[in-house]
Parts: structure tokens; C-alpha cells; sequence
């Protein structure tokens, strides 16, 4: 982690991570993970519900960032 | 019955043999029996880890968690899923190089040659085991459940199998086929509950499979499809809660130590591709599937209330093998069998691995770093063998006197007390001025406080606690870790060249294959 500290990119990588887990937070606390509007349970296709989704969200955000990050500016790599 | 023993006895004597064969090709080195001789790669640490952390609560616990309160206990795995990848992106990279160029053994270890402390040593040892062993007790009962549901028979009948598997494998296998064995034991599980969940899902909800086990579910009772569930426990607080929990499992010290077993510095690149596409976006989801939609629109919750009245025992223990019970309910027996052994190797995975941690940490950090500095390589194998019959015997004690709802042992507990050394953790990784005064007085602080919020209760709450256990201790812990540290003297420019400048040469100059 230290050697991400010291360029841009991993700054923005950090930066993203550390953005992608407040939002994650801030989607629980406004009830992103509760009832819709209708009072009823949001259900995606017919089977994922609000948890499932926003979970995936978040970590299909990780997913892509570390591949941009750890595949082209790690300097380990 | 007959097949039952059958198949229980074939899958015994695979892995007795695996441990059997570990021990022939094994080199008899501390270094091999305890860190698998730092050459596991890739794809063998991803199954080496991911069944590592994916135990019998997988199957149990935290679907049976799901199963009564709805969905939202899933933030824990979504944050546990970014603290597992966390771990092999920030911080395992300099633990595998820092143990490989000083032939470090244990996690304990590193840290305290970095705060230059036996006292921490003491302390981080004797928390860890505090925390780990218990939970290693959970696993081979957590497969009673399982084979009490299936056959009939006593739990204690399947706990003590799950038991002597442990011991011969371990005792005899080492790291190294602790890993192999995990792969088996992965396929093993993950067809199992892969598999089941097809299944039955086919042959319950043939018209829609899960949108239309959801559609039950949406009539009988919606509050299980949103959060804060039908109890209304997972609040916003909670849902956070459980995130942030889950984000700790880079904290975990049986995880960690797997970095210290890699063969280079390359698997730390590939490792997170397996732990978000493998772990987050596939493994997960089906248990997740497992409790909060099929297992509810297959046995409603009134009639699961019943059941545990009638048995005697609470609903939350019963919701616990929830998944056992529509499983032997629907498919054929055979298949109920396959499923306990895919739970049994879920359970074994897991122990396994946290067994080995405990018995490196007795062996090497709490024998040899404080009472036996000369010991022989031999001397602390031999020593970490033996340690792990008693860890077993000891847990399984512990966690037999531990009624509580299996996923919440984990939550409540064990992450807990996991996390109680991660601020000592990071800060001698990644933090040059963090000092030995501050590790010690951050960790005893943490750990204190961890302790008396959880025995203090008023009124049936506990007091201290805010949310989660974990989330107060850890930030007293880690008040305490950087105050203290700023206040007393900086490292000698020796740890600062061992531990930083040295680490960031060797990681620049390794060529990664």
C-alpha cells in the first residue's frame, strides 16, 4: 500500500476505493436496501433483491478498479 | 444408514491419506510443516483461502441468519469480500517479503521483531488463540447439526468424526496439504451446494424457479425480501454495521497468514480477480440464495417455529440447518449424504487452516519465542503437532458450553477479536513512527474493552456495545495505537531500514515468477 501512495494512479485507486465505501454506506442509511417507495420489496428480475444488488454493484466496482489499477500502474506488477 | 457410513468412512480415509502422503513428501522442516515452504501458488491459494473462510457458517449460520431475519445480514459478506481482496492488494505483499527475507514463521512473529517486544508477542498470541479457538470448535459441531438433521443420530457422533479428521490432518499434513486438501475439500463442497440449490430450486419451484420461490415469499411474507427484515433488527446502523465488520476480514490472523505461505510476489496481482469474479460474484450468492429465498418459500418460517418447539430447542438453532432439513426433505437420501459431505469438508477447510494458525502461534511464538529460544526445528514441529490435539479438545469443549446462533458467534465474537490486532498489524506494516509502547497499550486497551462489553449486560443489553462489538473496541484500540505512538520515541533507524526501505527494494527487485 505504501508503494500506491507514491503516484497519482494509485492515489486515484485509493481514492476510489475509499469513495466506492462511503457510497456503499450512504446507500444503506438513506434505505437503499429497504422497501421501495410503495412500501413494497424492490425485487430485480424477479429474484435479486436490494441487498443482493447493491452488493454486486459494490463489488463489480472493486473488480473493475483493481483491474485497471493492478494490471497497468502497480508498480510491483 | 449403511450408505451413510459408507460414504462418510471413503471421504475419512481420502483425506487421512492426502495427510498421509503430505507427511512422506513433506522436507520435516518448520518451515514446510508450518508455512507449506512458501510455495503455494495461485490457483492453490485461492482454494486454499476461500474454503478457509467459507466454513460450516456458510451452509448453516448464516443462511439460517437470513432465513429468520431477512437479507440484510449479506452486507457482512459484501464487506468481507472487499477486506479479503484489502488484505492481498495493501498489506500482503509486504507481509510475504518481510517473512520471506528474514524466514519469519508467524504473523506474530513479524510483529513483534518489528516492535522489538516479547511482551506483544504474549499479548497478540494469547488473544488471538483466545478468539480463534472457539471458533474452531463451532466447525465440528456446526457438522453435528448437520448430521443429527440427516441421520438421526447424536451430533456428538458427527462432531467427534469432524474431530479426528482435523487432528489427522493437520497432525500429519502440515500447511502445504492443508492447502491441497482444501481444493478437494472445495470441489467437494462447492458441488454440493451448488448443486443442491439447482436441484431443489427444479423440483420445488418448477414454474419460475427462484422468481417464482420470490413470488411465495412476496405473498406469505415480504418483510424477509428487504431490509430491516421481518424482526426489524437490520436497521441502517446495523446494515452498516455489519459492512464495516465484514471490511475487518483482512484481519483475520488464519488469513493473513496464508500471504506468508506465497510463492511470489506475482500472486498477489492475480489473487483479488479470483476473490471478486469466484468469491464475491458467484460462491457467496449461493448460500445468500440458499436462505433468503429458496429455504423460506420451501418450509415457511411458522411451520420452521413448530418444528423447534417440538424439538425443544430455539428457532434460531433450528433455522441453522435449515438448508439440511429441505435438502433430506426434497431430494433423494443419496444426495443428503453428499450434501453432510460437502458440509463436513466446508467445516474441515476451515478448522484446518485455523488450527494450523494456533498451532504455529503456540509452537513458535509462545513456546519458542518466550520460553525456548534454542529450540531445533524439529523441537517446535514436533510442539506444534502435538498443540493441535489440545486446541482441538479445548474448542470443542469451549464452543460445546456456546449456545448461541452460529452466525452471530462469528460476527458478534471471533471478527471481534480478530480485529483486535489490526491496528498493531497495519501500523508495523505501513506506519514507520508506530512504536512498541503503542501496540501494546492499543491492543491491551482494544482487548479490555472488547471483553467487558461483552460480558457487561444491563437490562439484557449490553452498554458498551455501539452497533457491533467490534466497532467501539477497535476504535479505542486504535486512538490509544496512534497517541501513545506519537508520544514515545521513534523506531531505531535499524527496524526502519529492516522493515521499510529493505521491503521496498526486495519488492521492486523480485522479478515476480
Amino acid at each position: 500500500m505504501r508503494e500506491m501512495t507514491r503516484h497519482w494512479a494509485g492515489r486515484i485507486y485509493l481514492l476510489s476505493l475509499l469513495l466506492s465505501i462511503i457510497a456503499f454506506i450512504v446507500f444503506l442509511v438513506v434505505g437503499g436496501a429497504g422497501v421501495g417507495a410503495d412500501g413494497n420489496p424492490i425485487v430485480l428480475f424477479g429474484w435479486m433483491t436490494m441487498p443482493l444488488v447493491g452488493g454486486v454493484v459494490f463489488v463489480l466496482f472493486w473488480l473493475i478498479t483493481y483491474i485497471i489499477y493492478f494490471f497497468f500502474f502497480w508498480p510491483y506488477r | 444408514m449403511t450408505v451413510t457410513i459408507i460414504a462418510l468412512a471413503a471421504f475419512g480415509a481420502v483425506i487421512v491419506l492426502m495427510a498421509a502422503y503430505g507427511y512422506r513428501i513433506s522436507a520435516k522442516t518448520a518451515e514446510d510443516y508450518m508455512l507449506g515452504g512458501r510455495t503455494i501458488g495461485v490457483v492453490v491459494m485461492f482454494f486454499f483461502v476461500l474454503f478457509a473462510i467459507s466454513s460450516a457458517w456458510t451452509f448453516y449460520g448464516f443462511p439460517g441468519l437470513l432465513y429468520t431475519q431477512g437479507p440484510g445480514y449479506v452486507m457482512f459478506i459484501w464487506g468481507s469480500v472487499a477486506g479479503f481482496a484489502g488484505l492481498y492488494m495493501f498489506l500482503g505483499p509486504r507481509l510475504w517479503a518481510l517473512a520471506k527475507i528474514n524466514r519469519f514463521l508467524s504473523p506474530v512473529e513479524v510483529l513483534s521483531e518489528r516492535y522489538e517486544s516479547k511482551a506483544l508477542r504474549l499479548i497478540l498470541s494469547l488473544s488471538i488463540l483466545a478468539f480463534i479457538v472457539p471458533y474452531v470448535g463451532i466447525q465440528p459441531l456446526g457438522v453435528g447439526a448437520g448430521f443429527e438433521a440427516l441421520t438421526g443420530l447424536p451430533a456428538a457422533w458427527g462432531a467427534i468424526y469432524t474431530a479426528i479428521i482435523l487432528i489427522v490432518l493437520v497432525l500429519l499434513g502440515g500447511m502445504r496439504i492443508v492447502a491441497w486438501v482444501n481444493i478437494f475439500l472445495g470441489v467437494v463442497y462447492m458441488t454440493a451446494l451448488l448443486g443442491s440449490l439447482i436441484w431443489v430450486v427444479a423440483r420445488l419451484f418448477p414454474d419460475g424457479g427462484l422468481v417464482q420461490a420470490v413470488d411465495i415469499i412476496r405473498e406469505r411474507t415480504p418483510a424477509l425480501l428487504s431490509a430491516p427484515g421481518p424482526n426489524g433488527q437490520y436497521t441502517s446502523i446495523v446494515l452498516g454495521g455489519a459492512f464495516v465488520v465484514g471490511l475487518l476480514a483482512f484481519s483475520w490472523p488464519h488469513v493473513a497468514i496464508g500471504c506468508m505461505t506465497a510463492r511470489d510476489k506475482s500472486l498477489f496481482k492475480w489473487f483479488p480477480l479470483l476473490i471478486f469474479i469466484f468469491g464475491g460474484l458467484f460462491f457467496y450468492i449461493l448460500p445468500f440464495l440458499w436462505g433468503s429465498v429458496v429455504a423460506p418459500a420451501a418450509l415457511p418460517i411458522e411451520q420452521l417455529t413448530q418444528e423447534a418447539a417440538a424439538n425443544g430447542v430455539p428457532l434460531q438453532m433450528e433455522a441453522d440447518r435449515v438448508v439440511q432439513t429441505v435438502i433430506s426433505r426434497t431430494l433423494p437420501s443419496w444426495f443428503g449424504v453428499y450434501v453432510l459431505l460437502g458440509v463436513i469438508a466446508a467445516a474441515v477447510s476451515t478448522a484446518a487452516v485455523q488450527l494450523m494458525t494456533s498451532s504455529v502461534i503456540v509452537s513458535r511464538d509462545v513456546i519458542q519465542g518466550l520460553f525456548k529460544p534454542q529450540a531445533s526445528d524439529q523441537q517446535i514441529t514436533t510442539w506444534a503437532r502435538w498443540s493441535v490435539v489440545v486446541i482441538v479438545l479445548l474448542s470443542m469443549v469451549v464452543s460445546f458450553f456456546n449456545s448461541g446462533a452460529m452466525a452471530l458467534y462469528l460476527t458478534d465474537v471471533s471478527v471481534p477479536g480478530f480485529a483486535q490486532w489490526a491496528p498493531a498489524l497495519v501500523g508495523a506494516l505501513l506506519w514507520k513512527r508506530a512504536t512498541r509502547q503503542g501496540a501494546i497499550a492499543g491492543t491491551v486497551a482494544g482487548v479490555v474493552y472488547l471483553v467487558l462489553s461483552l460480558l457487561i449486560v444491563v437490562d439484557g443489553n449490553r452498554i458498551l456495545v455501539v452497533g457491533n462489538p467490534v466497532i467501539v473496541s477497535l476504535l479505542v484500540n486504535t486512538i490509544v495505537f496512534i497517541v501513545v505512538s506519537k508520544l514515545t520515541p521513534r523506531p531505531s533507524e535499524a527496524i526502519e531500514m529492516q522493515f521499510y526501505d529493505e521491503v521496498d527494494e526486495y519488492l521492486k527487485a523480485e522479478t515476480g515468477r
